[in-house]
This record gives C-alpha cells, structure tokens and sequence, in this order.
C-alpha cells in the first residue's frame, strides 16, 4: 500500500472512531539513552524516543461493530540507531474493523490486520471471516493484499511484490465435545511466481501449504495438540513441518510435557525474504525432541524442568537442560524467579574447525524479582551466560551479563510512569550502560486492550 | 435472453446457495466478548475455576487454556485453531507486542520493567543467536522469516 493511500486509510479510520460510543486510547512513551563503543569505530551516542499507540472504539453504530487501530513512530534525537542510517520510522501494525455477531462465533474484519486461522501469520490488506457451523464445525477464511516488508536487496522489491499480488487462506474445522479439534487449512501467497516475470527470477517469493492440525482434549488431564504441513507448490507434495506437544496432568499439581518437531527446509522456508539466512537447501532440516515437568506448588511456587535435544542435518547435534523456580506471593505483590540451563553443544560443526571443543556451549543463569508496594513497582532482572575459554565469537571474554534495574509509579489507574538502567557486558561492548524511560497511559472505557 | 437467463439462474443458485449456507451456521450464543471478572495479575489457571466444565463453543476443557509454561511457549496452536478465545481476555495489541510484522525495538527492552513476562531475546541475544540460528533457524523463521528482519539483513545478505 502506498504512503499516501495508508495516509488516507488511517485518517478515514480514526474519523470513525468519533461514532464509538466507548472509545478507548492506550499508548507508551519511550525515551531511551546508551553510549557505544565499539573497536574501529566511532563513539556513538544513542537516544531514540518512541511512541506507541493504539485505539480501540467499540459500539460504532451498534452494539457489535468496533475499530482498532494500533501502531508506533521512532525518531532518534542524536546518532542514527537505524541500520540503513535514517533517523526516523513508523508503522501501521494493524487498523481494522470488526464485526462480532451474536450467534455461533462470527465475526467479519475488513482493514489490515493479522490472520492465523491457516498455517500461516499473515499481515494482510484485506477481509477476513468465520462462523461456527453446526455440527460441530467451523469455517474461516481471508483474502486480501499481503503485506510488503524490505527484501534483502532493494533491486528484487520489484519482483517480491510482483509476485505477492494476493494472499488467500482459508481452514475447515470440526470439533467434538470432550474429544478435540480436527482442522484442515489452506493458505496461498502471490498467483504469480518467479517463473512468470519478464526476467525469470531465481527468488520465488509465493508459496502454498495446505496444513493439518489436531487438539485432542479427551479429559483435562490429558491434551495433544499440533499440525502437519505440506507445501503443495509443486507437482509433488512434500512435508514441510510435523510439530506436536503433549500435555498430562498428574493430579492437580503436577503437569508432564513431551514435545516433538521436525522442519524441513527446503520446503518450510519457501517465500522466504531473507533467502540468504533461511536457504532452501533440500538436504537440510531441523528435528527436535524434548519435554519439561512443572510441579505448581499450593503455596505459590513453581518448579519447571526442561529438556531438549537438537539436530540439524548440516550442523550437528545440541542438547539443553535446566529448570526454574518461580514464585508468586498470594497477593501477586512478589513474583519472583531463578533459573539455570547449561547448552551443550560440544559436537556440532563449523564454530571453529580448529578446536572444535571451543564450541558455543555454556551454561545460563538468571534471576529476576518485582515487587509492588501501594503505587510503586520495582523489578531486577540479571541474567548472565559464561561460554568456553577462548570462544573464538567472544574476542576474549567468557562472561556475557545484562542486569535491569526497574523502578516505576502508578500515578493513576490509567497512568504510569517508569525507568529502568541496564548494565551489561557483550562481545561488542564490554561496558554498556543504558537508561529508559517509560509512560503508559490509557483512557476510556475498555480495560481488556493491551492485557 | 439468454444471457439474462444465465444472470436469473446464477441469482438464484447464490441466494439459495446463501440460505443453505444460513441454515448451516450454528444456532449457539457467541463467546463473551470480554471475561465476566476481571483477572488478577500472573499467568491465568483457567481450571482452578472452571473445574471440569467444556468450554461453550469451543468445545474443549477449560483445562486446555491453562496458562502453563507449555502452553505459553506453544500458544500458536490455541491463536490459529480459536483466536476468539484468546480475544475473551487479550486486546490484538497484546500479540502485536512480539509479533508486529514491523517492531521498534525487541520485546524484553519494551517489557524492561515486566520480568515475568515471556519476552524472547532476553540479555545478549547477538552472541546467542549464533548458536540459536545455527541450531534451528526454524525457530528465528516463524517471526523473521517474512517480516520484522531488517536487524537480519544488515549482516545476513
């Protein structure tokens, strides 16, 4: 959509919201401050100010019709933080409105915003609807104009939006009460493809999947939920991603999780616009097992375990572990939290081929903690990962640490004002100190936005 | 004539076509737009006061919408199958803090002050992600594989 058009767009949009007979504003204002000094390059002073906005305006007319719209605008006040070295930027994340029905779920939205029904996370340009069938079933569906992000190089945007002329989606549900959910869906990017250019392109930017997914909730000790996708663009089908996560609860306090996940590459990462980070490659793919157990304590604490076990075809084999205990007093005044986790990835390939041992192992520990006392909140929040001697990613270091310092004041229910300072050590800086600070303020009628 | 003829019986098949598909749509109430009761701050346990009840419309305990940690590491499958549930307690601002297509800056600087929040990316996510990217870029695509990836391209051209 063009500068000009979303300019239109967004003013008609918030001309509407005058008609909401509830209209709600919510927004955070950002100030940020930190120094950089980097080796070869020149000191640099950062202070980005932020703004994120959002509003929602419910009962536009009726009862059932209501518009939101949310997004934010950045300008740096000193060095340029932007990679492309500009001062400034913004963006619509979404501006739609919504129609709810009273009867079987349905709902229609028109405008931009984000649509998961298929196997996608799509920010599209466009409609979307669904409605609960009987029987058990439900049907979705959403169509539109995609929306268009940077491509690696600004020469291909030609050809990227070529392609990506219309995106459609649509899924099939039915469900069983007591047994689960059982859905079929189907998403498409762009009708045209790389092949169909002048200039035939290397880059296919299009994609289509059809996708399978299943949650069985037969009782509520026990759930299963996950998908299967297939990528359906050529003649034959091919499995793009198997993920699924089961769930047992062993009486009321104990929760036992395993989980299973394998991603093929060639076919996962099709329409891709970063194709030199995430490479079809057919020989290439990603399969992960593990699990965790989760003890919730009757006296507010939490005990997670965890396991995971990592290959990737081309890479090697990983293995992490660790757990955490969580705490919350019964007033929700404290929560609090620590945790471990050591990564073992000793037997992987190509971090150093000279001393293989010095691989990206290490071992992670963070604590954290907020406190609310009447109108003050506090939080601290460190979390440290020591890594072999002699990483030849580390120039030299083993300690990379970050610790956030929060202080805040609730001056109003809708008003609230914080800064945080940071301290920190990284391979890019050793010493780092930064400073935010923070209003969030809200006004109106709806309390959900934002939660 | 005949062209109009087609128009007559092409009309007639949508507006049939529209009325079967009325008569399809399930009779049952919708969802409550907003949760009855407002809830405290944390993680919510949906069953600590539903018990063993089968949630209305969606069918499934309500077990099945407990905010475990699994369940907030694996809160994809829940957002495609039943947005409308989520929509009950979850404003759309709430997704787009992480996942905006488009973001100023990573979610654990915006939520500095929330620990307990889930934010990926926590400390120094430049020296991890090469462990991380390496291991399963999978994982970095669901976000940064179409969008939000101009942080990416300034190294990975």
């Amino acid at each position: 959509m063009k500068p000009r058009t979303q300019v239109v767009l967004l003013a008609t949009l918030m001309s509407a919201t005058a008609w909401g007979q509830e209209v709600s504003l919510y927004g955070t204002t950002m100030a940020q401050m930190w120094k950089q000094e980097t080796p070869g390059f020149d000191k640099s002073t950062f202070t980005p100010a932020t703004q994120y906005l959002g509003i929602d305006a419910t009962k536009l007319g009726t009862d059932n019709l209501s518009l939101h719209l949310f997004g934010w605008g950045r300008t740096d006040l000193s060095d340029a933080s932007n990679f492309d070295g500009s001062k400034s930027g913004g963006y619509l994340n979404y501006g739609y409105l919504q129609y709810r029905f009273d009867q079987a779920n349905a709902e229609i939205k028109a405008g931009r915003f984000t649509a998961n029904q298929a196997t996608g996370f799509e920010q599209i340009d466009g409609v979307s609807a669904r409605t609960d069938l009987k029987g058990g079933f439900a049907v979705s569906a959403f169509a539109g104009k995609p929306v268009y992000y940077k491509t690696v190089d600004p020469r291909n945007q030609n050809d990227y939006e070529f392609q990506r002329d219309f995106i459609v989606g649509t899924r099939l549900s039915w469900r069983m009460p007591k047994v689960g959910e059982f859905g079929l869906s189907y998403l498409q990017d762009g009708t045209k493809a790389a092949k169909d250019l002048d200039i035939p392109s290397a880059v296919d930017y299009t994609r289509k999947m059809l996708g399978a997914d299943v949650h069985l909730a037969p009782a509520s000790a026990f759930d299963l939920r996950g998908r299967t996708v297939f990528n359906v663009a050529n003649e034959r089908t091919n499995i793009a991603e198997h993920d699924y996560t089961a769930t047992v609860k062993l009486g009321s306090q104990v929760t036992v999780t395993g989980n299973y996940a394998e991603r093929n590459f060639l076919y996962y990462f099709a329409g891709t616009n970063l194709p030199s980070l995430f490479r079809q490659d057919e020989n290439d793919m990603f399969r992960g097992i593990g699990g965790s157990i989760t003890w919730n304590a009757p006296t507010g604490v939490q005990l997670v375990g965890d396991y995971r076990h990592m290959h990737r075809e081309t890479f090697g084999d990983v293995n992490r572990a660790g757990g955490e205990i969580r705490w919350a007093s019964s007033e929700k005044t404290f929560l609090g939290g620590v945790g471990g986790h050591w990564v073992n990835a000793a037997n992987t390939k190509f971090v150093d081929p000279r001393t293989p041992y010095r691989s990206l192992s290490h071992k992670e520990a963070r604590i954290w903690g907020m406190v609310t006392r009447g109108k003050l909140t506090g939080s601290l929040d460190a979390i440290l990962q020591r890594y072999d001697t002699d990483n030849p990613y580390l120039v030299g270091i083993r300690n990379v640490y970050e610790v956030v310092g929060s202080l805040g004041y609730q001056a109003t229910s809708n008003v609230k004002v914080s800064g945080d300072v940071s301290y920190g050590s990284t391979p890019v800086a050793r010493h780092e100190t930064r400073g935010l600070l923070r209003a969030e303020y809200r006004f109106g009628f709806a309390r959900k936005g934002g939660r | 004539m005949a062209r109009k003829s087609v128009f007559k019986i092409i009309g007639i098949a949508l507006g049939l076509g529209v009325l079967m598909a009325c008569s399809l749509i399930s009779p049952e109430t919708s969802f409550a737009a907003t949760h009855p009761q407002e809830l405290g701050a944390g993680r919510p346990i949906c069953s600590e006061c539903h018990s063993n009840d089968v949630a209305k419309g969606a069918l499934k305990p309500y077990a099945s919408f407990d905010h475990t940690p699994t369940f907030v590491k694996d809160h994809r499958f829940q957002a495609n199958q039943d947005s409308n549930t989520c929509a009950t307690c979850h404003a759309q601002s709430f997704c787009a803090d992480c996942h905006g297509g488009k973001v100023p800056m990573k979610p654990s600087t915006r939520f500095s002050d929330r620990p307990d929040r889930e934010t990926p990316h926590r400390g120094d996510f430049m020296t991890q992600h090469r462990i991380e990217g390496k291991m399963d870029p999978s994982s970095c695509y669901a976000c940064h594989g179409r969008a939000n990836n101009e942080k990416c391209a300034a190294c990975h051209r």
